[in-house]
Formats: structure tokens, sequence, C-alpha cells
């Protein structure tokens, strides 16, 4: 089936998302699921904005979930992202992919959260509850161990 | 030539709007692009500040030719997920 790109405002619902792209086929189902979190660099975090060239980010998509689909033997993938002011715990960003067996869905999940990191034209401000100022983080942060000063940010994706 | 400049997150803020028209001679590239908003918005010609450039809804480098009418973003380095 063709991949579900999707820029939305509204909340993502990923068990809504993981039935519309699942089939009976589909033995293994990878979900990766970027969530707001509620500090960065020792600063509380109270919510996110999440800006977006909105017509170039589900061109992107597209094109990111048609290099996956070349990549990896998945029958399914969805690739969804939300923009606007985001809360603590709310998800920012859904991956799902489905495959018959485990290692294509979880090798092209991994890569796709990757590249969307690196490709996807959506920009995050930062607002904090110990009333600093906001500030805009500018590039992906490389994983989990952080970056430098544009690296981190108070999301898992 | 008359070229759409769109700008996002912190360019848009230092532009205070969220696009304009401007004039680049025939062949120009999409760095004279950014060469042009760096000069109305000095804070984008800081050394630190680096942004980025997609044409026509894809990312680009400053050495791609540009056409008339051509739509160029020019916005921070991503940070989405």
């Amino acid at each position: 089936m063709d991949p579900l790109c999707l820029m939305v405002t509204d909340p993502i619902n990923t068990e809504a998302v993981m039935r519309r792209i699942t089939g009976d086929g589909d033995g293994a189902v990878a979900v990766f699921a970027g969530r707001v979190r509620n500090h960065h660099q020792q600063r509380p975090v109270d919510h996110l904005e999440y800006h977006a060239y909105p017509e170039m980010a589900v061109e992107e998509l597209r094109r990111i979930a048609d290099e996956l689909g070349q990549r990896h033997e998945t029958s399914a993938l969805a690739l969804v992202h939300r923009t606007g002011e985001l809360a603590v715990g709310e998800i920012s960003v859904l991956v799902v992919a489905a495959a018959a067996h485990r290692r294509p869905a979880l090798a092209c999940c991994a890569e796709a959260i990757e590249i969307i990191k690196r490709r996807l034209p959506v920009w995050k401000k930062e607002f904090f509850t110990d009333g600093g100022e906001p500030q805009w983080i500018y590039g992906p942060d490389e994983d989990c161990a952080g970056g430098g000063a544009s690296g981190g940010s108070s999301t898992d994706a | 030539m008359k070229i759409r400049v769109l700008y996002f997150a912190r360019v848009a803020e230092i532009a205070a709007c969220p696009g304009e028209d401007i004039q680049v001679a025939d062949g120009a590239r999409a760095g004279d692009v950014l060469a042009e908003v760096a000069r109305r918005y000095p804070e984008m010609a800081r050394p630190d500040f680096k942004p980025l450039l997609a044409v026509n809804r894809q990312h680009a480098d400053p050495g791609l030719t540009l056409a008339d009418g051509d739509e160029v973003a020019v916005f921070p380095p991503v940070s989405g997920g």
C-alpha cells in the first residue's frame, strides 16, 4: 500500500495509525513515537512549539517513504509529524513500519526517524517553566547523548 | 528574475515576515538569494548563523541555478522529531 505521510495539528493517535496501515500479513509492526520531554539541559520544559514548511514537509515525507520502501522489505509505512503547541508527554512524531517479519520492520523504523530528523523542514521552540526566554533548537540532536550548542532537545525523537 | 523567498522559524522572526519577492540577475544561484537576504537582514550574516536553502520545496545547495519564478526557502537547520 502507499505510505501514509501526514503533517497534522491534532494529537497523534498511534493505535489508529497502526490499524489504518497494517494487514493480516504483517507479523511485525515497529513503532517509534517521539514525545515532548519535561526537561532540557537541566531546565524544566513547559511546552514546545513546532513550526513547519508544510508544503515541503509533506513532499519530503513522501520522498523519505519512497526511499525507505526501496531499501526495506516492508509492507506498510506511516510517517506522521505534528505541528503547533505540544504539551509535555504529547507525541510529536510517529513512525510505524509493518512487515511480515521483524527485521525489516525494525530497520525501517529506525532509519525513518533518523532521516526525518535530518531532513524534515520542521523546527521546534522550547518554552520553559522557569520564566526564561524561549529558545529555538537548531539542528537534530544526534541521539540521547545530546550534543553541542545546537544539539539535544526536549524530545527523545 | 523574480524569486519568491520564504522564511521559516528564527529566520522568519529576524525578517519579521513570512516571505517576500526579490529580484536577482539571470543565471543567479540559490546562494545569491542567501547573500541578498543576509544583506537585508545583517543578523543572518553572522558567522554562527548558518541558514539552509530549499528550492521549489526540495533541499538545495547554494550552487543550484535558479529560474524565474522559483520559490526559495531560507531556514535554520531543521529540528523536528
